[in-house]
C-alpha cells in the first residue's frame, strides 16, 4: 500500500550541511530498500486556483496561513500503516521539530 | 520514544513493521558472524522476542534497527562463547567480534540473497527461504499468500536450512562464470514470486497483490546492490511495468481484460516511469541483452504506446525473435506468432503458429487454437477459425476465459447446411452396443485426443489421413509401439464403421519388442560399486537387491525383526531373501542397533497429512517406509552418468542376469 507524507514548513533556519548528509543517506537507504518511490520540496506559496459556480478565480501566493503550507513530500510504497509511521518517525528523528501527516494512497 | 500510552496490540504491531524492514540486514550480519543462516535466524528471532519483551514497557527505541542487532550480536557471542568454551581460537573470534561494530557489511544483504537462492535447493523452498529471510514474513504470511498451509511452509524452510548446512554452502559471494549462473537463479526467484502474484495460477483472486510488492521489493534491494548487472534492472524494469498495469488487468467482476483492450488511463505512470529508468539503467549495465531486458523490453513498447493501435509491432516481433532463441519456450514462440500476425499480417503469424501445432508440450495449451482462431479469422476463414475457438474453450481450465472463448466462436455463424461432426460421430461410434466396456474406454481415449487437437466441430467428411497421422505424431510420437498400435486400430475401426477411407493410411503399424529388462553389465556394476558418496542406506538397498535377485518391492518391505543376520537370511512372506558378504558387511552399520521396524527408512518423518499404517513406521525414530518411487528416483539419478543412454537405470536391472 502506498501512504503520502506530507511536511509542514517551519520557520526555523536554513537546514545546515549535516541535516542535508543525513537526509541523503536516509533517502538513499529507503530507495535502495524499495521504499520510496517519489519524493520532492515544493515551493513556498504557490498559485491558488479556486471554483465557485461558474467562476474560477486564481491567486498568486504567498498566502498567509504560510504555517499550514505543505512544504515536502514523499510518496512510500510499504507493507502496512505501521511501516509508514516507522518511516515517518525516522524521518522527523532527522529533520527536527515540526509536523508531518500520513495519508493513504488510493488508486490510481 | 513513541507514545507511550500505545496499546500493546500498537507496539506488537510496530515491532512487526520494524522487524520487516530490519531483519535482512540483521540475519545477514549474523550469518557471516557465526556461518550458519539457520542459527544466525535463532539467534535474531530470540532478540525480536527480547523486543516483544521489552518495548512495552521501555517503549520503542530511538534506532530500533540497532538494537535488535546489537541484542542478536549479544546472543551471537554468548553462543560461539558457550559452543567451545575450551578453545582459545573460538575466545578470540568471540572477542573480536565484540568489538566490531554492530552494523554489517553492505554486501551481507547480497550473500544472503545469493544463499537462500542456491541451486542445492529445490525451488519451491529458495522461494520460502528468501521470503522467510529477506522479506522477514512469518511462514504463516508465506502460507497464506501460497495458499499452502504453514506446517508445510515451516517444514520447506527447516528443510532448506538443513541442506544448506550439510552442503556447507559458503557465506561467499560468487564471482566470475558462477556468478552469471547464480544470479540468474536470484532473478528467478524473485520472478517467480512476482508471477506467483500477478498471475495467481491458483485461488479465487487473480492477484496476490502483496506477493508482486515482496517481488518488487526484492528487485529493487537487488538492483541497488547489484548496480552493474544488467539482467538485474531488467528484471526490475519488466516487474515495474507489468505492475503498471495492474490495475487495468480485470474488469469490475473480476475477469481478465486483454492487453489491447486495457485502459490505459488507468496504468500507473509512476512505475511505467520507474520501468523506463531501471531499463535505462540496464542498458548503461552494457553487454548483450539478456531474457529478462528482452522481456523488459517488449513491455517497454507497450507502455509506450499511447493506444492499442499505436504499438510499435515490428519491434516486438523482432524483440520475440531474439528472446525465442535465448528462451526457446513454447510460450514465447507463440507469443513470436502474435507479434508477426501483427506486424505483418495474419498469413505471417500463421506460419509460425502452425509450426507450432506438432509440439507435444503445446499439445493442450488453449492459447495455440486461441491464437490460430485469431489470426484464421483475419485471413476470412471464418468456420475454421470457429472451430479453433471451439477447442480453446474445451481446453482451458479457466471459467472466465472459456466464457469469452466461447463468445468468440458464437460471434462467427455456423455453417448452414448441418454437417456430421467429429464429436457426433465419436459419439455415435462409442454409443454402439458391441463393444464391450474395455474396447469403448479404450476406443474413447484415441478419439478424445482427436476431437481436443482437431475440434469437435470438424465435419467428418473433411478429416483426412494427414490431420490424423500429425495428430498421432504429437500426442504418441514417443510412446511404446503397443500404445500406438491400440491407438492405430481404434482409428481403423472408427473407419470401417463410418465408411470412411482409411484414416489411418499415414500410420505404420509399430513393431513391438517384448518388454526385457536389460540388466547392468559386470563392468558397470563394479562402477556402481565405487560411486563416491553414495549414502550407506542406498549402497545396502542396491547390494541386496543384487544379491538377492529378490523383487524391489519384496525387498522394500523387509523388516529389522525378519532379519537373521547370521545365515544371511530374511524372511519374505511365505519365502527368503538370501544375500551374500557384500550386504553383510553393510548390514550391520545401517541397523545401528535398531530392533523393529521397517529396515529401509526415508529420510524424514512423515508429514501429518499423510499417516502410513504403523507398520510402515520405525517405532524409534518415527520415520515412515522408504517408499519404492523415492528408491527408483535416487537410483536413477545416482546412475545416470552410467548409463551409456543416459536415463539411469532402473531397480529391477539390479537383478543379476539369468
Amino acid at each position: 500500500m502506498r501512504y503520502l507524507m506530507t511536511t509542514k514548513a517551519t520557520d526555523t533556519d536554513a537546514p545546515d550541511e549535516t541535516l542535508y548528509a543525513e537526509m541523503a543517506k536516509f533517502v538513499e537507504e529507503l530507495t535502495a530498500a524499495g521504499v520510496l518511490l517519489a519524493t520532492g520540496g515544493l515551493e513556498a506559496g504557490g498559485v491558488r486556483v479556486a471554483s465557485s459556480g461558474d467562476t474560477i478565480t486564481v491567486t498568486d501566493g504567498p498566502f498567509t496561513e504560510a504555517k499550514e503550507a505543505v512544504a515536502g513530500f514523499a510518496l512510500v510504497e510499504v507493507r502496512s500503516k505501521e511501516e509508514a509511521i516507522e518511516v515517518t518517525r525516522r524521518f522527523r528523528k532527522i529533520v527536527g521539530d515540526g509536523e508531518s501527516v500520513i495519508q493513504q494512497v488510493f488508486g490510481p | 520514544m513513541i507514545d507511550a500510552s500505545l496499546p500493546p496490540e500498537g507496539v506488537r504491531r510496530t515491532i512487526d513493521a520494524v522487524w520487516k524492514m530490519e531483519s535482512a540486514k540483521i540475519v545477514a550480519g549474523l550469518t557471516r558472524m557465526v556461518r550458519d543462516v539457520g542459527l544466525a535466524e535463532e539467534l535474531a528471532q530470540d532478540a525480536l522476542v527480547s523486543a516483544l519483551e521489552q518495548w512495552p514497557e521501555s517503549g520503542v527505541p530511538d534506532n530500533p534497527g540497532a538494537w535488535l542487532m546489537a541484542i542478536a550480536k549479544r546472543r551471537a557471542v554468548d553462543h560461539i562463547r558457550r559452543s567451545a568454551r575450551l578453545e582459545r581460537k573460538h575466545e578470540q573470534i568471540a572477542y573480536e567480534l565484540e568489538q566490531r561494530p554492530p552494523d554489517g557489511e553492505p554486501d551481507d544483504v547480497l550473500r544472503l540473497m545469493f544463499l537462500s537462492c542456491h541451486p542445492v535447493l529445490p525451488t519451491e523452498e529458495r522461494v520460502a527461504l528468501t521470503l522467510r529471510l529477506l522479506g522477514g514474513l512469518t511462514a504463516a504470511e508465506i502460507a497464506r499468500a501460497f495458499l499452502a498451509v504453514e506446517p508445510v511452509i515451516v517444514q520447506r524452510i527447516a528443510s532448506a536450512k538443513r541442506t544448506l548446512a550439510e552442503a556447507e554452502v559458503p557465506f561467499e559471494l560468487p564471482d566470475g562464470a558462477e556468478l552469471t549462473e547464480r544470479l540468474s537463479s536470484v532473478l528467478d526467484v524473485i520472478y517467480l514470486i512476482f508471477n506467483e502474484g500477478y498471475s495467481a495460477t491458483s485461488g479465487d483472486d487473480l492477484m496476490r497483490p502483496e506477493l508482486c510488492l515482496e517481488a518488487l521489493r526484492l528487485g529493487r534491494l537487488l538492483a541497488e546492490l547489484a548496480p552493474h548487472e544488467a539482467e538485474v534492472h531488467g528484471l526490475v524494469a519488466l516487474m515495474e511495468l507489468q505492475e503498471s498495469r495492474s490495475a487495468a488487468r480485470t474488469g469490475p467482476s473480476g475477469e481478465p481484460v486483454q492487453l489491447h483492450e486495457q485502459n490505459r488511463g488507468r496504468w500507473d505512470r509512476l512505475l511505467i516511469r520507474r520501468g523506463f529508468t531501471a531499463m535505462l539503467r540496464a542498458r548503461e549495465a552494457g553487454g548483450p541483452p539478456g531474457p529478462y531486458m528482452l522481456q523488459a523490453a517488449i513491455a517497454v513498447c507497450h507502455a509506450q504506446a499511447a493506444t492499442a493501435a499505436d504499438t510499435d509491432w515490428p519491434r516486438i516481433a523482432s524483440l520475440y525473435e531474439t528472446l525465442s532463441r535465448l528462451l526457446p519456450t513454447p510460450v514465447v514462440r507463440l507469443n513470436h506468432a502474435v507479434a508477426l500476425g501483427m506486424a505483418y499480417g495474419p498469413v505471417a503469424g500463421l506460419a509460425v503458429a502452425d509450426s507450432l501445432t506438432g509440439d507435444p508440450a503445446l499439445r493442450d495449451y488453449h492459447l495455440l487454437p486461441s491464437v490460430r482462431g485469431d489470426l484464421l479469422l483475419r485471413l476470412g476463414r471464418r468456420e475454421e477459425a470457429r472451430r479453433e475457438f471451439l477447442r480453446a474453450a474445451s481446453l482451458t481450465g479457466n471459467d472466465a476465459e472459456r466464457a469469452f472463448l466461447r463468445r468468440r466462436a458464437d460471434g462467427i455463424p455456423a455453417p448452414k447446411a448441418p454437417t456430421f461432426t467429429l464429436w457426433q460421430a465419436a459419439r455415435d461410434f462409442l454409443a454402439r452396443d458391441d463393444l464391450d466396456g474395455g474396447t469403448a474406454r479404450s476406443y474413447g481415449q484415441t478419439l478424445r485426443r482427436l476431437r481436443l487437437s482437431l475440434g469437435d466441430e470438424l465435419p467428418l467428411d473433411s478429416l483426412t489421413a494427414d490431420q490424423v497421422a500429425h495428430v498421432f505424431r504429437t500426442a504418441w510420437g514417443e510412446a511404446a509401439a503397443a500404445t500406438w498400435n491400440r491407438h492405430r486400430s481404434a482409428v481403423r475401426s472408427f473407419c470401417t464403421w463410418a465408411s470412411l477411407d482409411d484414416l489411418a493410411a499415414g500410420l505404420d503399424r509399430r513393431t513391438v519388442t517384448p518388454a526385457r529388462t536389460e540388466t547392468i553389465d559386470a563392468a558397470r556394476l563394479d562402477a556402481l560399486w565405487n560411486l563416491p558418496d553414495v549414502p550407506l542406506r542406498e549402497l545396502t538397498l542396491w547390494r541386496l537387491l543384487h544379491e538377492s535377485a529378490a523383487g524391489v518391492t519384496t525387498v522394500l518391505s523387509l523388516n529389522v525383526e525378519d532379519l537373521d543376520l547370521d545365515d544371511r537370511r530374511a524372511r519374505a512372506g511365505g519365502g527368503w531373501v538370501s544375500w551374500r558378504s557384500g550386504t553383510a558387511r553393510l548390514l550391520p552399520r545401517l541397523l545401528a542397533g535398531r530392533a523393529r521396524g521397517p529396515l529401509f527408512l526415508a529420510d524424514r518423518r512423515p508429514g501429518p497429512a499423510r499417516t502410513p499404517a504403523p507398520a510402515d513406521l520405525c517405532p524409534e525414530t518415527g520415520r515412515g517406509r522408504l517408499s519404492y518411487e523415492r528408491a527408483e528416483y535416487l537410483f536413477k539419478r545416482a546412475t545416470i552418468l552410467l548409463d551409456p543412454a543416459g536415463h539411469g537405470y532402473t531397480l529391477r536391472q539390479l537383478k543379476p542376469r539369468g
